[in-house]
């Protein structure tokens, strides 16, 4: 049983149109940096919404850490998932500094606690000294490596990442590419990767499927 | 931190909210739901502002009115009685229906003392509602002729007015002019000038002719006027004085103490127009121009009789009648009072007989023979 | 397996927000429900008069005056939109807001500052009568249902200038430009171009006129004119028969959601889809004559819906300014101040928490969006006897609790107070507040609060801490518009309004009532004060859109 497993998921948008993902199944080892590639329109950003919680599938199941997430008759909503994000613009709140932004998900520990952990994660991303900054304030990969810190922080089962070099210009994406696969590696986080880029899921994974338009799997 | 805000907020508006609702709800408002109405009100709540007070407390002395009057001078009346009494006055101001509501369900925990108002039919209608009672006092037997008081002193008659013919100087004869039967013949056809049948003022004349003269005499009067209006009824009664001026109409019904106070306008336009227009009464062979009385009875669970029946007495006696009529251009109930100059000017004029209730039995038949009869 | 999967759907539904939700729509159910059970009952004495005589004479009083008012505003408010729009002239630049001035002064003042300054005594006949100029009466009759046209067109029509300038500045220059050059002659451009491409919103605008007219009474009883509403009115108050007031509110709300439908319908019209990035039109300089009708045109109109009026007053209230200052006075607006700020706190706080729920447009959603908000078309006095309805009926239910409580044999405590006030503005005004909100929410989107509910928050912990702070624009726009609105408002205040409690607007049009304009002056320049506020803020929320 893989640390996160996958069985038969199928979600549609509309009952009334055909589904977006059929019968999707997948299994993922932990610690496992596993890339999903696909053209646009292949459902790959529907299927971690839905591994998420964001959405919720007509039928499958969803084990995460050995907790059944999602079936038949269950459904945990996204903040207890244990389920981290990093969006494709990031979404990093505008009216937060940056240490407010990573600190976001630790509201659970105390003070002292929090910024501790802050300022580890900060420093496995290489954003130390940027606590006060605002989000506009910082460039397109500074933004991106906080918005990483951020799902980092609260230790997450499972990290999620939504196309996260496509808002990056080309010569960026090659070096920062090479530095998130580091920090992945350095966190030991089970990670899920989608893009539609080869590049980036060879630099990046260890092992990756396709997504066809009609999402089936394969490897 | 944000969230303690918010609940701040939160708690802030429904503190407000209670404090609001608390202020219209002092358990003073005890009340029985009026059977007959259903116990239904007008929607006119009752939220006292403050007012009226119980005021024992610190030794003041209050009386507390509901008046459903709105002339400046009341106030003025007012003020004189406490500098004169050392009694504060509260007013609380309304539509009479409301008024009468308001004490009928407030029953024995009523805040009012008075009950003030313009209409005799109104007058009867809060006597009939049980919440007036009779007031006791040989002053004010003495200051007001037993015509102008309920027959049980439930209400005593403050001040009159009669609603006359009004006419233009210079296109009307006065002696074409006799009674208001004759308002309704064909040769004052576009020439005449009323306000709305929705005009309590308007909806008592009528009653008034169906006591006198009887259903049917009174609905073809009223279909009369209406086939003799010069314009369909609108604005109040100033408004008709004006029309007459611009030429738009000839006579016009109004009430006396209109024209008074547009003699004495702070717009020198005004006074002009009260310059071109004459006042006369008609009826005067045979069965008198209409008055209508302005009265203040006292309620019935009220908690301050005696300050209650000293206004009563101060309102009606020489010095406040004489004040009354010489701002306010009505007749003081008094005989001892002198009317103002500018009405004395008009000399004696024979009055309706009538007792004032019966203003109050036709009321609705009145209203029903308008909306009949057409008059908007 | 279905049952697990329903049960699984309710309980992901049915959150703290989503049922807050439903119950304001379940409570707001309550008022309409009354009203119509009226019919159920046998009807009194009084009705079969009404019926008889009287009816017919309202609802003709109220079909004329809205269908008049309905096209002649959509005439105005077009013509001077598309005028501004596509065109330059002197001046232009200023009418462009200028024009938006006169929705800051209510119909009925507009009404009593009109017949006072035309009537005999104004200013208008006496210095024509000092210049020896005659002037037939007639002429000048302001009265009855051309002054009531005139207090809602030219104080109404910026509700369709404004929605209509907004789409052609932005949505129509390429299809008017190719018309241009097509060589169409520029009464074509605007008839079979400019204009069907604005209807839906044109719609849009002319309903929010009529809505105003149905639900009038300020105007409409001044000029003495039967509608609907003053009916209701009259009856209440004067022949004190809530029944029957409650029959003529429901013929009155069936007219009302009529309209609302028909105004659906016309909006649909979303065939004229715009492609590409909206754009604003070159406009066309005019020259010579045509420069100076337009000028001419704009000017005529803004003196008339602002100038002049707030002239007058100004000139009014000098005079009687030292009347004015007393302790009354600050009652009065305290007590419009206290309500407003109250109900409109209410109304931001419903717009957030349905508007929040209303985010996944789900039909159900919509339904109850469109619900929440449909208490705009629905006229003051309507809403007023529905409350009233229920409050009396809630306070049968709660008597013994009064009882209990040591309140007396059955008062009406519920029915007396404020509460029920505040509520008639809720309902009646949350679209105001709800609109500005939803269009908040759409801009920030979903990726916030999604990405905070995956760091752990909670949906109510996620609403305070990231969407409230990225709101507060949007919240402040709605709190303000809404504020605006009620203090303005008229109907609603003279029904519900508890004993002895008056508004800046209740107060100023009981003055006018009584003939005392002098008086009535000042607040009423104080109610378009306010007023301006929201004219500004609208003015400058489209500038940043």
């Amino acid at each position: 049983m893989g640390f996160v497993e996958i069985r038969d998921l199928t979600f549609a948008y509309d009952r009334r149109q055909p589904p977006v993902i059929e019968g999707f199944s997948l299994s993922l080892e932990k610690g496992e940096i596993l890339g999903i590639l696909g053209p646009s329109g292949s459902g790959k950003s529907t299927l971690l919404r839905v591994i998420a919680g964001l959405e919720v599938p007509a039928a499958g199941t969803i084990v995460i850490a050995g907790k059944r997430v999602v079936d038949g008759g269950t459904f945990v909503p996204p903040e207890k998932r244990g389920v981290g994000m990093v969006f494709q613009d990031y979404a990093l709140f505008p009216h937060l500094t940056v240490e407010q932004n990573v600190g976001f998900g630790l509201h659970r520990l105390p003070r002292k606690e929090r910024r501790e952990r802050v300022g580890r994660v900060l420093e496995l991303v290489r954003m130390t000294g940027f606590e006060r900054r605002y989000p506009h304030e910082l460039s397109g990969g500074q933004q991106q490596r906080v918005a990483l810190a951020r799902a980092l922080a609260p230790n997450p089962d499972v990290l999620l990442m939504d196309e996260p070099f496509s808002n990056l210009d080309a010569d960026l994406r090659v070096s920062i590419r090479d530095e998130l696969a580091a920090i992945l590696r350095q966190a030991g986080v089970t990670c899920l990767f989608v893009t539609h880029d080869r590049e980036d899921v060879e630099a990046v994974c260890d092992r990756y499927i396709v997504m066809e338009a009609d999402a089936t799997s394969s490897d | 931190m944000k969230l303690r805000k918010a609940l701040m907020m939160i708690l802030a508006g429904i503190l407000l909210a209670g404090v609001l609702a608390a202020c219209g709800n002092s358990p003073n408002n005890a009340g029985d739901q009026n059977a007959a109405a259903g116990g239904q009100n007008p929607g006119a709540g009752s939220t006292q502002t403050g007012e009226p007070q119980p005021g024992a407390q610190k030794g003041e002395q209050v009386v507390n009115v509901y008046s459903a009057r709105h002339y400046e001078v009341d106030d003025v009346l007012f003020r004189q009685f406490t500098d004169a009494t050392g009694i504060k006055v509260n007013v609380i101001k309304g539509e009479a229906e409301e008024l009468i509501e308001r004490i009928k369900r407030e029953g024995a925990s009523t805040g009012a003392d008075l009950f003030f108002t313009v209409d005799g039919g109104v007058l009867a209608y809060a006597k009939e509602s049980g919440i007036l009672e009779p007031v006791a006092s040989s002053v004010i037997e003495q200051n007001v002729p037993a015509k102008y008081r309920d027959k049980e002193n439930h209400w005593i008659g403050v001040a009159t007015r009669a609603r006359v013919i009004v006419y233009s100087k210079d296109r009307v004869d006065p002696a074409q002019l006799s009674t208001y039967e004759d308002l309704a013949d064909p040769k004052w056809k576009r020439k005449v000038l009323a306000r709305s049948s929705s005009s309590l003022y308007n909806v008592s004349l009528l009653a008034s002719f169906i006591a006198l003269k009887g259903e049917a005499a009174a609905e073809a009067w009223a279909k009369g006027i209406v086939a003799n209006f010069a314009r369909d009824p609108q604005g109040g009664d100033r408004d008709q004085a004006k029309a007459i001026v611009a030429g738009i109409g000839d006579v016009a019904i109004m009430n006396t103490y209109y024209v008074g106070l547009l003699a004495h306008s702070k717009d020198p336009e005004e006074v002009k127009v009260a310059e071109q227009v004459g006042v006369f009464f008609p009826n005067q062979e045979t069965d008198g121009t209409h008055i209508n009385i302005s009265g203040i009875g006292l309620v019935k669970h009220g908690k301050h009789k005696e300050n209650a029946i000293q206004l009563i007495e101060f309102l009606t006696g020489k010095e406040a009648q004489e004040t009354l009529t010489n701002a306010n251009f009505e007749f003081p109930v008094n005989p001892a009072a002198e009317r103002a100059e500018y009405i004395k000017a008009w000399g004696e004029f024979k009055e309706q007989e009538l007792d004032f209730d019966l203003l109050h039995v036709h009321n609705a038949k009145a209203i029903e023979i308008f909306n009949k009869a057409g008059w908007k | 397996m279905e049952l697990a999967r329903f049960v699984r759907q309710i309980r992901r539904e049915l959150d703290g927000w989503r049922l807050a939700s439903l119950g304001w729509a379940a409570v707001l159910l309550l008022p309409f429900l009354f009203i119509f059970s009226a019919w159920f009952r046998k009807p009194n004495e009084q009705w079969l008069q009404i019926r008889a005589y009287l009816l017919k004479d309202y609802v003709t009083g109220t079909v004329q005056l809205t269908v008049l008012t309905g096209l002649l505003a959509a005439f105005l408010g077009v013509s001077l939109a598309w005028l501004v729009a596509a065109h330059d002239f002197p001046l232009r630049r200023f009418f462009r807001w200028a024009l938006l001035l006169p929705l800051a002064i209510p119909p009925y003042i507009a009404a009593y500052t009109y017949s006072n300054m035309l009537s005999y005594t104004g200013v208008v006949q006496k210095t024509l009568r000092d210049l020896g100029v005659e002037v037939s009466p007639k002429w000048l009759a302001f009265g009855s249902v051309r002054g009531a046209l005139f207090s809602f067109v030219l104080f109404l029509y910026p509700y369709v200038y404004l929605i209509a300038r907004a789409f052609m500045e932005r949505q129509c220059a390429s299809w008017v430009e190719s018309a241009r050059l097509l060589g169409a002659r520029p009464l074509a451009v605007f008839w079979r171009v400019a204009l069907p491409m604005a209807r839906p919103a044109v719609a849009g605008g002319v309903a929010l006129v009529v809505y105003e007219v149905l639900g009038d009474y300020g105007v409409t009883s001044y000029f003495g004119i039967r509608t609907l509403t003053t009916g209701i009115f009259q009856t209440w108050f004067g022949m004190y028969d809530v029944e029957s007031a409650m029959r003529l509110a429901s013929w009155l709300m069936v007219a009302v959601v009529g309209l609302f439908v028909l105004e659906r319908w016309l909006r649909r019209g979303r065939l004229y889809h715009v492609s590409g990035r909206p754009r604003p039109m070159a406009p066309v300089r005019l020259r010579g004559g045509a420069a100076a009708a337009a000028f001419a045109f704009c000017f005529v109109v803004f003196a008339l819906g602002f100038l002049i009026p707030v002239v007058q007053l100004i000139a009014w209230a000098s005079l009687a300014f030292e009347d004015v200052w007393k302790p009354a006075f600050w009652r009065w607006t305290l007590n419009t101040v206290a309500v407003a700020t109250l109900a409109a706190f209410a109304v931001t706080a419903i717009s957030l928490v349905v508007a929040n729920v209303c985010r996944r447009r789900t039909a159900l959603n919509q339904l109850l969006a469109r619900w929440v908000t449909a208490g705009y078309a629905m006229p003051g006095a309507v809403i007023a006897i529905g409350i009233l309805a229920v409050f009396i009926e809630l306070d049968g239910v709660l008597a013994p609790l009064y009882a209990a409580m040591g309140w007396g044999d059955r008062p009406l405590v519920l029915s007396t107070s404020v509460a029920m006030l505040v509520l008639g503005y809720v309902i009646r005004f949350t679209a105001t507040g709800y609109n500005p909100v939803e269009a908040g929410y759409e801009n920030i989107g979903t990726r916030f609060s999604e990405s905070a509910r995956l760091l752990g928050h909670g949906r109510t912990r996620t609403f305070f801490r990231v969407e409230m702070p990225l709101l507060r624009g949007s919240v402040a726009v709605g709190f303000l518009l809404t504020f605006v609105e009620i203090c303005k408002e008229l109907p609603l205040a003279l029904l519900l309004r508890p004993f002895n409690f008056e508004t800046l607007a209740t107060q100023t049009y009981r003055y006018a009532k009584d003939e005392q304009i002098i008086l009535a002056a000042f607040p009423s320049l104080l109610v378009i004060a306010v007023s301006l506020l929201s004219v500004a803020v609208l003015h400058m929320a489209e500038r940043r859109a």
